[in-house]
């Protein structure tokens, strides 16, 4: 076979379909469409397996003020295991130990506001996340912190946390804009975000996470086992689509 | 009839260039038709660098559908049965540079829902799907093999 010809071809063949895909793409809703170039950090970085990364367990009531505050960890985010690489490399990884600023004195739940509550248990962190577990994520939703929900539409639209906002992480366009309107929205950057997808080896919530860190929301809690533990916990649900 | 002119028969050319089309335009409609789900198994692969990801994700399957069209219409077969054995062999490599990575994947071949399946059951799932990029890279020799015939028939 003749060489030019089968570089014509060839190059025909691709021509057309780059042609065909960023037409399509084009005119795709937004719901279909991708950004290009695409926006992913840690492309090429394989992560570690979520069930090898331990989480603190829960712990229900804040620290006696008598407790050694420099020792204090952040209730239910990460911790690695003594001795083991912190996991989930190369995202950031969270830092366990936060500083004794704001937990020295216990909140009493009767005597603030629900932000200076939510603040009182989770702080800052200063990371893009920090992971949390299903109990703690249900403390964070009775209190009315914001869920938003990275899964794909349709998967929000079949069932979601109660009052979480789709943040679809893979629809380019759709999450541009919704990311916009949030800060548009003027929230207070330092309030507790909690952001889930569907647990398990899921990524999503934490690209969204690098997202809205990028954007200015200082206090981003990633719910690691996100929906299906949700479920299964008898969490509250509701069904259709984007609020 | 020797063997060699038993595997580069047209009538059996033919059919395997249409099978191997079908197989191609098939993997390509549910990809094409929803582009975010395929860049999310495109990215989960850790080996193109993030801002051709997106791409990767809208130009593959359309590449595998005009690939498709062209093995099962006869036009430009030959052009077409190289680009689809590049194409086997590029995904061969990917999915064994994952399972040397220990990074459990579903390959996103046919069906680019999440299938569910554990650690486990992905590793198992690549070697079949490793093996069974062999077997349709063995029917693109035979469709290779198969023109070359035809060709020096034609010609003598």
């Amino acid at each position: 076979m003749n060489l030019r010809r089968f570089l014509a071809e060839a190059g025909a063949i691709v021509g057309i379909a780059v042609a065909c895909a960023l037409v399509s793409n084009a005119f795709a809703g937004k719901e279909r469409q991708l950004a290009i170039p695409g926006d992913y950090p840690n492309a090429t970085k394989v992560t570690a397996r979520p069930e090898a990364r331990p989480l603190a367990a829960f712990v229900a009531e804040p620290p006696a003020p008598a407790a050694p505050a420099a020792a204090a960890t952040l209730p239910d985010q990460e911790v690695p295991a003594s001795g083991a690489t912190p996991s989930r490399a190369p995202l950031p990884t969270p830092i366990a130990t936060v500083p004794a600023a704001g937990r020295d004195v216990p909140p009493d739940p009767g005597s603030q506001s629900p932000s200076a509550e939510l603040l009182g248990r989770f702080p800052v962190h200063g990371q893009p996340f920090v992971e949390i577990t299903g109990e703690a994520a249900a403390w964070l939703h009775a209190r009315g912190a914001l869920f938003l929900d990275a899964r794909r539409s349709k998967d929000f639209a079949q069932g979601h946390v109660a009052g979480a906002r789709s943040f679809p992480v893979w629809e380019s366009e759709v999450v541009r804009e919704r990311v916009g309107e949030l800060v548009a929205e003027g929230r207070d950057p330092s309030l507790p975000v909690v952001l889930y997808c569907s647990g398990g080896d899921c990524e999503d919530s934490h690209m969204l996470a690098q997202t809205l860190f990028g954007a200015g929301f200082e206090n981003l809690l990633v719910y690691r086992d996100g929906y299906p533990d949700w479920v299964k916990r008898g969490g509250a649900v509701r069904t259709g689509g984007p609020a | 009839m020797t063997v060699r002119e038993a595997l580069t028969h047209p009538w059996l050319t033919v059919r395997t260039q249409i099978a191997l089309g079908i197989f191609f335009v098939v993997a390509a409609l549910p990809k094409i038709a929803d582009p975010p789900s395929f860049a999310h198994m495109v990215y989960n692969y850790r080996l193109l660098p993030g801002p051709l990801v997106n791409l990767a994700a809208l130009t593959m399957p359309w590449a595998e559908l005009l690939m498709g069209i062209a093995l099962i219409c006869g036009i430009w077969r030959r052009t077409a049965a190289w680009l689809v054995g590049a194409l086997l062999a590029v995904f061969i490599v990917a999915i064994s540079i994952n399972l040397l990575r220990g990074n459990a994947i579903d390959c996103g071949c046919f069906d680019v829902a999440a299938a569910g399946l554990s650690v486990e059951e992905r590793f198992h799932e690549m070697w079949m799907v490793i093996l069974r990029d062999v077997g349709m890279l063995l029917l693109v020799a035979q469709g290779l093999l198969g023109a070359d015939r035809a060709e020096g028939d034609r010609s003598a």
